[in-house]
Parts: C-alpha cells; structure tokens; sequence
C-alpha cells in the first residue's frame, strides 16, 4: 500500500552551491553545503524562515552536518580537514564549542556521527580507520575508541542511539558493526561489494540499513549479523538514509535525484519522489511532532524541500 | 633531429595534418582514407595539431612579444623540428615482418600458454626480451640498435611470486588487446591513444591499452614498459603492434591560414586527441575548429601561441576538454590564469597577463555529465560506478590535491571559478573521477558529444 507524501515548503536557493547535508533538531533544520555557512532554520513556523547562519563555519564548504537525537549538540566536518562541534543555547541560537583537532590532514576525518544524547562522535577516514570520540571537555575530548578495517575509505559511519554500537561502510564495499563497550568488532558484514555510503542503525539499534553504489538496501540484524532484507527499486547510487522515529519507515535518498520511503514490516517501498534533476544528497525525517510525519530534501538543486504525510 | 640519436626530443614540435606531409611514413597509410587528410590545408585548414610538452627549449622562449607578434610568427616554432621523420624506427628487416607474421608470433606465444594451460607443456611461462633500463645508459644510440644484447627473462605462470603471475596477467592481457587490433587491423588509437615521447628519447606508445583495464595495469608505465618489452622481443617497432600513430608534423616554411577558424578546442590529453581525428564522425561534423593538444599541463610555447590568437582573434570561443580529477582542473587553470598556482610545477613564468585566457570556456568533463552517463549506461538497472568504463575512485594524492586546490584564491567562495569549487567539492563527496574518455560510451562517441557540447554552447547565451 503506497503512502502520499505532499510538498508542504520549498526553500529554493536555500544555500548558494549544492546542500550535502541535513540536520534537523524538534523544532529547527540545520543544512549545510559547499559554501562555508551553516544555515539553521524554524521548523516550527509555516515559511521556514531562516534563524541563524553560521557564517564561515569552515572555509572550504562543509561536507557533513549532524545534530544528537535529543538537539543538544551539532557536529560539522569541513572540506580542510576540521571538525567542528556547536551546541544551543536555551533560546535555540547555536555557538561554536570547539573543534576535534587530530593533526588530522584534510580527508583524514570523513564522515560523521552523533550518539543520541550528543556526548559521543564517531568518525570515519579515508585510511579506513573509524574512531570514537568523548565529547566531554573537561576530560579534552578525549579519542576512547581505534577501530582498523581493512583501510578502505570509510565513506560513511553511524552511532546507535544507545550508543553501545559503531557501524561503518566503506568503498570496498565493507559493513562493519563494532561493539563500543569492549572495542571489538563485533560483525563484518558481507553483501554489497561497491562502495557503502550510508549506513544507519534503526531506532531500537536492532537493525542496521546500508547502501551504495549498489542500488539496493540491505538491512542487517545489529545482534547476529545476518542479512534480513534487502530493499530494492533505486536506479541511482543511494547516497543516503534515515530510520523514522518509531523505526518503522527508512527514507533513502539517491544520486538520480530520488527520495524513496520504505515501509519495514513490508519490506517495500510506499513513496516516491524527484527532487530536481541533481544528486540528491541528504534525506532526514524531522522528529515527530504532534503533526504527521514530514521529512526533507536537499541536494544538488541547491533548494530545501519539506513534505508531510498526506492525512486520512 | 633524429629522436631516435638524441635525447633532447623535448622539443615544442607542430604537427600538421596536411596531405603534403609524411606519406613516407609508411604507418601514416593508415589515415590516408581519411577526408582531413585529403583535403588540402588550403581549402580547410584544419584540423591541425600542436603538440608539445615541457620544458621548452630555450629558443622557444626568446621571441614572441604578444603585443606585436604576427600570428604567423608562431610558426617559427616548427623550426624546431626538424624535418626528419620523427619515426626513424623501421629497420629494413623489420619492413619484412609484416602484420601476418607479427599475428603468427603473437598466436605462437598464445598457444603456448594454451598447450601449457592444458598440460602437454611442463610450465606455463613467456620468454620475454627486454632493453629496458639499458636505453638511458646508451643514450645516443638508436634505441633500436642491437649492439647491446637484450635482456632475456622468463615469466612465468603462477610464477615464484604474487609480483610475477601479476606480470604474466599483464603480458597475456596486452598480447589480447594487441593480438585483436592486429586482427581487425585498426591502430589502438581508435579508442583512445594515449601518445608521447618516452624519457629515452624514442617517439612512442600510445594506447588505450592502459584504460582497457586500468586495474590490472595500475599505470600507463606498466604499459609502456611492457609494449616496449614486446617489440623488442618480435624486434620489431611498436607500431608494428599497431600501437601508436605519429601525426605528420608542420615543416619549415609550412603556413597555416587561421581566417577560418571559428572554434579552437584545447584537450587536456593527446590520447582523446587521436581518438578524434581518427574518428570518422568528426571530419563530418567539425570544420573550422581548430584542436589543440600540450599534453597535460601546457608549456609556455602553447600557451604563447594561445596567447597571440586571443589577442589576434579575440571573438573565437576558446573551450577546454579535460579529464574530471584535480589534475584536469589544474590543467585548465594553467591554460586560463597560468602556471603561478602551480608552484609545484616549477615553472618560470613570462608575461602571465599576455598569456592568460580569462575566456577559456569549460567543455567538460564534469559531475552532470558523468551523472547522466552513468544513468544512460545502466538504465535504471542494477549497477555501479565501475560499470562504467572510465569511472575510477580518487587516491590519497587526487584527494589531496582537490583540497589543497579549494584554498586557491579563485576557488573561494567569492572567487571567479565557482563551478570549478563546485566540481571540486563533488568530486570528493563522491570520491570519484573519470577521464575524457568515459565520454566515448555515449551514442555517436565522443566526436558526437564534442560537436553537440561545442553548438549548445555557441547559440546559447
């Protein structure tokens, strides 16, 4: 059974070059793009106006932007290497709190990940290593965890909410789940063989999604590692991938300019939609309010568009 | 000047296609049903090449004053070649080796493998002479000579080593390639020719050999290397493998009528040069457009001669075709604002603002055409990047360059090469690049997509 989704509001022009990256808290969307602004927005106005702009958070153009679950923190990872992690004030303006310096070169650090109480970051590198972070100042935000792989870029990383968990995909094609408490892997998972440029775990951490170059979804079980779907439909490479609060619903959104909405227990896809004719880089649910579900678009349009579940 | 008796062949050369030139050469055969060719310079004047690479001799640097130069005084750079054929390679016994016998050796070998393959052999191996590393050492001695013994090595299959079954894959994979242009008769270069001058001196190799499976080759040395290898088994001349062509090049007293020209075409690689003359789309499509190739990052003699058309012939478009990585947009910026962010590149630098071309147009290749390819190609059905041919990831150095390139003061978010920040920054999310060629996989090839790009960009503001 397919599901509608409507356009509730476009920000067209929102940032000047390509947006790589979404970042919604309850009530406000960060974005980021090639350009050196962060730009925050309202999502609780109907016209999404804009509240703040970060300007010249990282010269070069930024390339990944994440927010804690609970929108206590900000992380944004810059084109010239930095890492860069912002936190609200009460009245909801963000100010920078400070940067992950690792003598990193530009490219060391890749992706990043947020834990969902905002105290922990998981990073990924071009050398294919993948490391957690503390965020905790007082103790110098300290590196607690050093995974290796098999040193293929590690195109993308993700926390689990519970934090016990660090996933990573690499362009080799390589899943790798490692246990945060002991410091171990925990599974390598096998099934896509190009490269990995998202993964995500659900909700519950019961379920991790990854997806590439490959064109499909698969989905793996956090626990045994087995494989337990897989998602097929996309004509591009997915680029990216977010769970929906209740982990029912994955949106996936492609570098042919698709977004798709997938139901879980079904294992098929319900929604889909075009957004312009350029990559389409992130796709993020907003958190639920009191209202149906929305989610947003951004990508190489340069526009931000918001959509919400049909009602009835 | 014989390339084959110096090593000073660094020369800037003009090659000229000309019906006049170098039907001497007895490979040049191969082009002469080819319309560019018959028609005189007189009645289209074009296409025509120059090739050149770095550095330059020091005459090439002496004269030309921009401001008062005649177009035509660029010319004098043909001076610098001599009128020698730059092919000095056939030997008389190696005329007597024709394409049959060069096929049944290539088959010996093959069959070899094969009766080794099925066990009637005890080893599976190719016996493999080599003069490799012994040119430079006997500079000035034609690289074709036999006064020096080759080396002769077995390799062998598994082999002792990794290192060895790798150069077998290599060897059996070239005698594939090589062995079915032989058979169709066609030079490499219809597909993509990658041609040179080789460090000893000896005019060269070429091929797409290398981008047939970049992978297993890792780089074009490896190709070079092993081509050469090759021909110095069969003692024969590379261009008996049907490897590489040399365009006939401008001689003295030679003129070119510019009055013509509407287009001029840079293309970063002389590979994708060759692939275009020689392929039959393009002589139909393309008139009045010059095409120009320096062979990477351009010398100051190209970039002098580009100069003087600019300020000579201002209103004729001027695009650029480069690969889509860090080095095809350092390429194209050393066309357009020169060699001074180029440090690395060590190059002195005269009359930057004469030589500069601000209105140097962006043909390609970039992240929306790679994008569309890559969807043309698949369809929608399930596939990769590297499905595409052509497609290739990022190393640690192209990453490296790409962002050390952001921070060039045109590339900053109030800089005047948005677009090239822009590509920049897609290339490393997607951390991919693709060569020129790539292009070739559309329908009607490269020529076709040339010619369309070139007319989009003409009659639209």
């Amino acid at each position: 059974m397919s599901k509608q989704y409507l356009t509730l509001h476009t920000l067209d022009s929102a940032h000047p070059t390509d947006v790589f990256a979404l970042a919604p808290t309850k009530s406000q969307i960060l974005s980021a793009s090639g350009s050196s602004s962060i730009l925050v927005h309202s999502t609780t106005a109907a016209d999404f106006p804009l509240v703040q702009s970060l300007d010249g958070a990282h010269k070069l153009g930024i390339h990944h932007l994440v927010t804690s679950k609970e929108g206590n923190r900000a992380a944004s990872a810059g084109f010239e290497g930095k890492v860069k992690t912002w936190r609200p004030t009460e009245e909801g303006i963000w100010e920078l709190e400070g940067e992950i310096a690792d003598q990193a070169k530009p490219g060391d650090i890749w992706a990043i990940a947020l834990s969902a109480d905002g105290n922990y970051l998981a990073s990924s590198s071009i050398n294919g290593k993948i490391h957690v972070w503390s965020l905790n100042k007082a103790e110098g935000t300290p590196k607690i965890r050093e995974y290796e792989t098999k040193g293929s870029f590690g195109l993308c990383v993700d926390l689990s909410a519970d934090g016990a968990f660090t996933a990573s995909g690499h362009e080799n094609g390589g899943i790798y789940i490692f246990n945060n408490d002991t410091g171990r892997l925990s599974h390598s998972l096998a099934g896509l063989v190009h490269p990995v440029r998202a993964v995500s775990f659900s909700p519950a951490s019961k379920l991790l999604a990854a997806a590439g170059d490959a064109r499909v979804i698969a989905l793996y079980d956090v626990n045994s590692g087995e494989q337990v779907a897989n998602l097929s439909g996309h004509g591009g490479w997915i680029l990216t991938l977010d769970w929906s609060d209740t982990g029912e619903y994955l949106l996936s959104g492609s570098h042919d300019s698709k977004a798709k909405v997938w139901r879980i227990e079904t294992r098929s896809c319900v929604a889909t939609h075009s957004h312009g004719d350029r990559p389409l880089w992130a796709a993020r649910w907003l958190p639920k309010a009191t209202r149906s579900e929305m989610f947003a678009l951004a990508g190489g349009n340069q526009a931000i568009s918001f959509y919400r579940e049909a009602a009835g | 000047m014989d390339f084959d008796e110096t090593d000073q062949s660094d020369e800037a050369l003009f090659h000229v296609l000309s019906s006049q030139a170098s039907n001497e050469d007895s490979w040049g055969n191969d082009f002469d049903d080819d319309e560019m060719l018959d028609d005189g310079l007189e009645e289209i004047a074009i296409p025509w090449v120059l090739a050149s690479s770095s550095p330059q001799p020091t005459s090439a640097r002496e004269h030309v004053d921009p401001a008062t130069s005649k177009v035509q005084a660029s010319f004098e750079y043909g001076e610098l070649a001599d009128t020698s054929d730059p092919i000095a390679l056939d030997h008389v016994d190696r005329f007597q080796k024709d394409r049959e016998w060069v096929i049944a050796r290539i088959e010996e070998m093959l069959e070899n493998i094969v009766d080794g393959l099925l066990g009637e052999k005890k080893s599976i191996s190719i016996t493999l002479k080599s003069r490799s590393g012994l040119t430079r050492r006997t500079a000035g001695l034609p690289t074709g000579s036999s006064s020096l013994p080759p080396k002769v090595a077995e390799i062998g299959f598994p082999g002792a080593t990794a290192q060895e079954a790798w150069k077998f894959t290599v060897l059996v994979r070239m005698l594939e390639i090589v062995h079915a242009s032989l058979i169709d008769d066609v030079v490499v270069t219809k597909r993509q020719v990658m041609f040179e001058r080789g460090s000893g001196g000896c005019p060269d190799l070429f091929s797409d050999i290398y981008y047939r499976d970049p992978d297993l080759f890792m780089k074009q040395s490896v190709v070079d290397r092993y081509v050469d290898d090759l021909a110095c088994t069969l003692n024969i001349s590379r261009s008996q493998l049907n490897v590489g062509v040399l365009v006939p090049k401008l001689h003295k007293g030679d003129k070119l009528h510019l009055d013509d020209v509407e287009v001029i075409l840079i293309l970063e690689k002389e590979a994708t040069f060759r692939s275009l003359l020689t392929s039959s789309h393009w002589s139909r499509m393309i008139s009045h457009t010059l095409v120009l190739t320096a062979k990477g990052y351009p010398d100051l003699a190209t970039r002098q001669f580009l100069g003087i058309m600019a300020s000579q012939c201002p209103n004729i478009p001027t695009f650029m075709l480069a690969d889509f990585d860090p080095d095809g947009i350092g390429i194209m910026s050393t066309y357009k604002y020169g060699s001074y962010r180029l440090a690395h590149e060590a190059m002195t630098d005269q009359g930057t603002l004469s030589l500069d071309l601000p209105r140097l147009r962006w043909l390609g290749v970039y992240s929306d055409q790679i994008r569309q390819l890559v969807n043309q190609v698949n369809g929608g059905e399930v596939g990769t990047a590297t499905d595409v041919r052509g497609l290739m990831r990022l190393s640690a150095r192209d990453r490296n360059k790409a962002s050390r390139m952001l921070e060039w003061d045109i590339c900053t978010e109030k800089g005047q090469e948005q677009e090239w920040r822009h590509q920049l920054q897609v290339m490393l999310m997607l951390n991919i690049k693709a060569e020129m060629q790539i292009l070739e996989e559309l329908s009607g090839g490269l020529a076709r997509w040339i010619f369309e790009e070139i007319t989009k960009n003409l009659y639209s503001p």
